[in-house]
C-alpha cells in the first residue's frame, strides 16, 4: 500500500481531478467570472444543434483509422526485414528509423508542404510530365494531404512495437513450420504473423488514439476540408475561450475512446499488447 | 537581556514588518514593470525616453500571440502592470475590472494623438486604454494571376478565384466582412441577420482555398502563388511582397477596408502605476512610435510621429492624410455576448457543409 501511494496519488492529483475540473466545466455557462459560476446545459444545446460538430468527430475517427491502416501496412514490411534479414545492422537500421521522429514534428510537417505545395517536387513532376496543366497545389489543403501527413509521421512509431513482437518469435518455430512442408508464404500466414499480432494491435493504439484528437497537422496542410474534431477543440479554447464547449468536445471524444479501448480490451489481453510497446 | 522581552518583541516586529512587505501587491513600489505584450514590440527603440529616464530598470516581458491569450492570461490571474490588447477586446478587459482608468494629462505627449483613436479608448467618459498603433486589414491582390483585379470584398465570393482564396481564421474578421458585404450592421444583428451572416459565410467555402493563421503563412502562400486573394492581410504583408518584387495590390474595397488598433491598458492591481505611465509616455513618443512605424508599416496613434515616417512608406499606405481614418471600418469593442457569438459562429462555418 506504501509504495503504491506515490504514483497513486500522482494519477490523482495529476490526471484525475484535473478531468474532473474539466468535466465540471461542461455544465458553466461562461469561461471567467461570474459565468463560469453559472450552471447551463448550453454547451449540451449548440452541440446537439449543430450536426456538423459531431460529423467532424465521424470524419477524425475515420482518419485515425485509415492513418493506423497505412502506418501499418507500409511499417510491417520495414520491420520485419529488420528482424529477419538485416542481421547485426538490425539496430543501427531501426535508429536511422527513428532518427527523423528526433527532429522537430513542426518542421517535417512543413517539409511535406514543400513537396505537396505548388511549387512542389511532385507538382513540379506531374507538370513536367504534362499530367497536369497548372501550377496548382492539388495534393496541399486536403484531407489527403493530412493523411499523407499523418501516416509518414506516424510509421516509425509503428514500426516499433511490431519490431520487437517479431523479434519475440523463436526462430525454431519457423524451422518446425518448413520442416513439417509449409511454403514460406504458410509459414508466414500461420505462425509469423498470428505470433506478431499483438504487436500489430499495439501499433494500432499507439497511432490511432494520438491522431484521432490531432489539430496540428490538418492547420498545417488541411485546408478548409482538412478541418478535423481536434481543431474545433482546439479553437474553443484558444480562440473562442469558450471553455464549457471546448470541455464538453474533449469529454465526448475521451469518452468514444474510452469505450473502444476497452471494446477492444474484450478480445486482447491490453496489458499484454502494451508489453510490446 | 539575551533572550529578554524585548529581545522577542524585536523579532516580532521584525517579522510582522517583513510579511507586511510580502503581501504589498497595493504598496506604491515602482520597483520593476512587467507587461503583457505581443512578441516584437519589445525592441527598446519603441519606447526610447524610458530607458533614459528609468536606467534602472528593465521591463520584464511576457508575450502573448493573440488577444484571447493574453486576455484569458489577465483573467486567470497573471499579475502584470501594462497590457497591450486591440480594441475589440478593451471593454471586455474595462467590464471584468482588470484595468484601471487613466489620468491623460499625466502624458506629456498626449496632445498628439487621434481623436478619433483615442475615443475608442474612452469608456463611459473614463480612458481606459492609450491607443499606440492601428492598420488595415484589407484584400492583397496577386495582379500577375487574376485576370480580373476584385474590386470590393463581395468579390471573394467570386467562381473566378475559387480555390484560391484564403481569409484569415478568426471568427469576428469574417463576420464583420461578411456582414458589411450583405449591408448589415455586425455589432446589431438579428438573429435572422445572423444566420444570413452564416450562410454568406457558409457560401465562401467553396472558393477558399485554406483559412491563414499568421502573417508567414499568407506570405508564403501568396509568394508561391497558392494563393491570389489574401482576405484580412495586414499592412506588413503587403510592404514585405510588394518590396520582394511581387506584383501585388493592396485593395480599397468598396466596403472599405476593416482597421484594427492596439494600445496600453494599467492594470487594477499594479504597484507600479507611476512608472507605467512613464512607459505608455514613452511609447507614444514621436520618434519612437515613428521608429515602429517604420519597423512594421503599421499607423501611428500620435499624428506627430507622421513627419518622421519614412515618406515611401507613407505613401504606400497613405498615412499622409488623416482622413484615411474616417474611411476605415474599425472594429468595435465587443460586449463578451457579441464576442461568444462571433466565435460560435465561426466554429459552425468551419464545421459545416
Amino acid at each position: 500500500m506504501f509504495l503504491l501511494s506515490p504514483p497513486a496519488l500522482t494519477l490523482l492529483v495529476f490526471f484525475f481531478v484535473p478531468l474532473v475540473i474539466m468535466a465540471s466545466y461542461t455544465v458553466r455557462e461562461g469561461t471567467f467570472g461570474v459565468a463560469s459560476r453559472t450552471f447551463s446545459l448550453d454547451s449540451f444545446r449548440t452541440l446537439t444543434e449543430n450536426p456538423g460538430f459531431l460529423r467532424l468527430l465521424k470524419d477524425s475517427m475515420v482518419l485515425s483509422l485509415q492513418t493506423s491502416f497505412f502506418a501499418i501496412l507500409l511499417a510491417y514490411p520495414v520491420a520485419y526485414f529488420l528482424v529477419f534479414h538485416a542481421g547485426k545492422r538490425r539496430m543501427s537500421l531501426l535508429t536511422l528509423l527513428i532518427v527523423p521522429a528526433w527532429t522537430s514534428y513542426l518542421l517535417r510537417i512543413l517539409a511535406w508542404k514543400l513537396i505537396l505545395g505548388s511549387n512542389g517536387v511532385l507538382n513540379y513532376t506531374l507538370l513536367n510530365l504534362g499530367w497536369i496543366d497548372e501550377g496548382v497545389p492539388i495534393f496541399l489543403y486536403s484531407r489527403t494531404a493530412v493523411l499523407i501527413t499523418l501516416v509518414y509521421v506516424w510509421v516509425p512509431f509503428a514500426a516499433l512495437p511490431i519490431f520487437s513482437s517479431l523479434e519475440r518469435i523463436q526462430r525454431h518455430l519457423l524451422e518446425a513450420a518448413s520442416d513439417l512442408g509449409a511454403k514460406p508464404w504458410e509459414s508466414f500466414l500461420r505462425v509469423t504473423l498470428p505470433l506478431s499480432f499483438p504487436g500489430i494491435l499495439a501499433a494500432f493504439f499507439f497511432v490511432s488514439i494520438p491522431t484521432v484528437g490531432e489539430w496540428v497537422t490538418p492547420t498545417l496542410v488541411g485546408g478548409v476540408d482538412g478541418i478535423m474534431y481536434g481543431n474545433l477543440i482546439q479553437d474553443q479554447f484558444s480562440r473562442a475561450l469558450n471553455w464549457p464547449m471546448g470541455a464538453l468536445l474533449s469529454m465526448v471524444l475521451l469518452v468514444i475512446v474510452l469505450v473502444a479501448v476497452m471494446v477492444f480490451n474484450r478480445f486482447v489481453n491490453i496489458t499484454e499488447v502494451g508489453a510490446y510497446g | 537581556m539575551r533572550n529578554g522581552p524585548l529581545f522577542r518583541l524585536g523579532i516580532v516586529i521584525v517579522l510582522g514588518l517583513t510579511l507586511a512587505g510580502c503581501g504589498g501587491t497595493t504598496v506604491a513600489q515602482n520597483t520593476e514593470l512587467i507587461l503583457l505584450e505581443w512578441s516584437g514590440y519589445e525592441l527598446p527603440e519603441f519606447w526610447e525616453p524610458f530607458e533614459a529616464q528609468h536606467p534602472e530598470i528593465e521591463p520584464k516581458y511576457s508575450f502573448f500571440a493573440e488577444d484571447t491569450e493574453a486576455f484569458s492570461k489577465a483573467q486567470s490571474g497573471f499579475e502584470f502592470d501594462l497590457i497591450h490588447p486591440c480594441s475589440s477586446y478593451w471593454k471586455l478587459y474595462v467590464d471584468a475590472g482588470l484595468v484601471q482608468p487613466i489620468d491623460t494629462s499625466r502624458l506629456s505627449n498626449w496632445s498628439g494623438v487621434y481623436e478619433s483613436l483615442a475615443s475608442q479608448g474612452n469608456f463611459d467618459g473614463q480612458q481606459f486604454f492609450i491607443p499606440w498603433e492601428w492598420g488595415y486589414e484589407s484584400i492583397l491582390v496577386r495582379t500577375d494571376l487574376v485576370e480580373e483585379v476584385p474590386t470590393s470584398w463581395a468579390d471573394l465570393w467570386d467562381p473566378q478565384y475559387a480555390g484560391h482564396v484564403a481569409v484569415f481564421d478568426s471568427g469576428e474578421s469574417n463576420f464583420v466582412m461578411a456582414a458589411s458585404v450583405l449591408g448589415i450592421d455586425p455589432y446589431a444583428a438579428t438573429p435572422e441577420q445572423v444566420e444570413q451572416v452564416k450562410q454568406k459565410l457558409l457560401e465562401l467555402k467553396p472558393n477558399l482555398l485554406t483559412y491563414w493563421t499568421d502573417y508567414t503563412e499568407i506570405n508564403q502562400l501568396v509568394a508561391q502563388g497558392d494563393v491570389w486573394l489574401a482576405g484580412q492581410a495586414w499592412n506588413d504583408a503587403y510592404a514585405a511582397l510588394y518590396d520582394e518584387g511581387y506584383e501585388v495590390e493592396y485593395l480599397n474595397p468598396e466596403e472599405g477596408r476593416l482597421g484594427w488598433l492596439c494600445g496600453f491598458g494599467i492594470s487594477a492591481n499594479s504597484a507600479n502605476v507611476d512608472l507605467a505611465y512613464d512607459y505608455i509616455n514613452a511609447a507614444l513618443d514621436a520618434q519612437s512610435m515613428a521608429n515602429m512605424g517604420n519597423a512594421y508599416y503599421y499607423g501611428v496613434a500620435n499624428a506627430d510621429a507622421v513627419p518622421l515616417l519614412d515618406p515611401y512608406f507613407v505613401e504606400l499606405m497613405e498615412m499622409g492624410d488623416p482622413s484615411i481614418l474616417n474611411d476605415t471600418v474599425f472594429y468595435q469593442s465587443l460586449t463578451d455576448e457579441q464576442r461568444e457569438l462571433f466565435a460560435t459562429i465561426w466554429s459552425e462555418v468551419k464545421a459545416g457543409q
